[in-house]
């Protein structure tokens, strides 16, 4: 018989734990590490672990719901350390309250029938592996906020970047989110079966982040935003630390220091995920209303829909067709003969050139690429 | 003398690259020819997104092609592959008992001058 299927729990005890070790060997005469057990003999580390398990891991075989169990948040006796610190410090502010004012009645929280609350997790109590302290387990989006997301998206037909920064979502993951769940309820609507069970299981694991649709609301109630999405993203041709001398009197901007480092580098402010965000809070800082805030923002979309449809009839009249066989599929591009001029030899002109011998066999041809575009 | 749409093979060893021409049928394979109405370039190049087919790159002034055939410019067997691949001609060679798939049946006679999707439409309606 399988071991999983046997046995499906952990034994509590290290007694019961040895005596279910002991009977698993023995219906398992033909493994490998049969003649080591079949002693009877356990090794120390896992009798302590399974003693662990029967005292202070208890928390973590039957995790508590609503927040994180990593190892760090608890002491070595399994409390969580910020009740413990928590109590602490309300203890103090007791005594200090009974110091200033020895005749006041102070309510206990217990006394009134106020139920304890656990307080929030801190960075430490979101470290799961103790041994790394630089991996701290970061927040998730709730089932809520995806639906929300993918809601606004799909059925409300705002665009990725609007849904982006209303919700301060990061744009790659309101996209991530959006083809997820439509995978998930392509699978729904064909009784596809989920892992329901899992994803579950994964989010009782991780920290969730609060969310909030209303935007006034989340900035009311101080909810911080689950990421932040404005965050500059780093070119390899930032790379390099450049001394560069200017005069003083010329006004030295972003759009100067892109072009030090690279002259076809776009300036910060634009290669920013969101660089309308930094437009419109110029225009707030300036007095601009609201209105004409969103009404200037309205007509720069509109220009650059303008442009991207004209870029996109202009890629669509490049290529004429593709043209799918069994094997490969042809591409026919369109082309005009005239273009190669009089001579037949134009630049614009396609084929390979007649009259014109080639100097890639020749002698001292660099073939190399000596420089790369970036 | 005739006059041929065929292709000439320039590139490298191992590297083949055709210059799809019009020429005088009894000129050599690579002179200069009348015209040079496209390139094909015969080694498959991985698909763009990573997922599908291999593609082939063919460039091709279709008016000019046109317009040569109309003067009674005879394709070679490989010109004309490509060029009712193009929906210029009627294919002259299906493979036997392989049944096209429905946008590569070119139903079309010579100067034929329905849009694509119409010669779908209509051919659709033929079936």
């Amino acid at each position: 018989m399988p071991l999983s299927l046997k046995s499906p729990s952990l034994p509590s005890s290290i007694t019961a734990c040895t005596k279910h070790i002991y009977s698993q060997t023995q219906s398992r005469s033909l493994s490998a590490s049969s003649r080591q057990n079949s002693s009877g003999r356990v090794t120390r580390a896992r009798s302590q672990l399974y003693r662990w398990l029967g005292q202070q891991g208890a928390i973590f075989r039957d995790p508590a719901d609503g927040h994180t169990n990593y190892l760090s948040a608890y002491t070595p006796d399994g409390q969580l350390r910020r009740v413990i610190e928590a109590a602490r410090d309300k203890k103090a502010e007791k005594k200090a309250a009974r110091d200033a004012n020895p005749n006041a009645i102070i309510p206990d929280a217990e006394e009134s029938g106020v139920k304890k609350a656990i307080p929030p997790e801190t960075t430490r109590d979101l470290r799961p592996f103790p041994l790394n302290p630089q991996f701290v387990s970061q927040s998730v989006l709730s089932r809520e906020a995806k639906e929300k997301i993918w809601e606004a998206v799909m059925v409300d037909g705002m665009s990725v970047r609007d849904a982006s920064s209303s919700f301060s979502v990061e744009m790659s993951r309101v996209a991530a989110v959006v083809r997820l769940l439509e995978i998930e309820k392509e699978w729904t609507r064909i009784k596809k079966p989920l892992a329901r069970a899992y994803s579950n299981a994964v989010m009782n694991m991780l920290p969730i982040s609060k969310f909030e649709p209303d935007e006034q609301r989340r900035i009311a109630e101080g909810i911080p935003p689950h990421e932040s999405i404005n965050d500059l993203p780093i070119h390899p041709a930032t790379g390099p630390q450049i001394f560069h001398p200017t005069s003083e009197s010329r006004v030295f901007s972003r759009a100067d220091a892109a072009k030090v480092f690279h002259e076809r580098l776009l300036p910060a402010d634009d290669r920013v995920p969101h660089p309308e965000l930094t437009i419109q809070h110029k225009e707030f800082t300036v007095g601009l209303t609201k209105e004409e805030i969103r009404k200037n923002q309205e007509e720069r979309d509109a220009e650059a829909e303008v442009i991207r449809m004209r870029k996109e009839r202009r890629k669509k009249a490049g290529v004429v067709k593709t043209i799918d066989t069994s094997r490969w599929a042809f591409k026919f591009t369109d082309i005009n003969v005239d273009k190669a001029g009089k001579d037949g030899r134009g630049a614009q002109g396609v084929g390979w050139r007649y009259g014109k011998p080639l100097m890639d066999r020749k002698r001292g041809q660099v073939k190399i690429p000596t420089s790369v575009d970036l | 003398m005739v006059v041929k749409i065929r292709l000439a093979r320039f590139g490298r060893r191992h590297a083949p690259f055709y210059n799809i021409v019009v020429c005088q049928a009894r000129t050599a394979r690579d002179s200069k020819p009348m015209e040079v109405l496209g390139t094909y370039d015969p080694i498959p190049k991985p698909p763009i997104d990573g997922e599908g087919r291999a593609w082939k790159d063919i460039k091709l002034d279709s008016v000019r092609a046109r317009y040569w055939l109309g003067v009674g410019a005879q394709p070679s067997d490989t010109a004309w592959r490509i060029l009712s691949m193009a929906g210029l001609l009627e294919p002259k060679f299906r493979p036997q008992g392989q049944t096209l798939r429905p946008h590569t049946l070119v139903k079309s006679v010579r100067f034929d001058t329905r849009s694509w999707g119409q010669r779908k439409r209509d051919h659709e309606a033929t079936v």
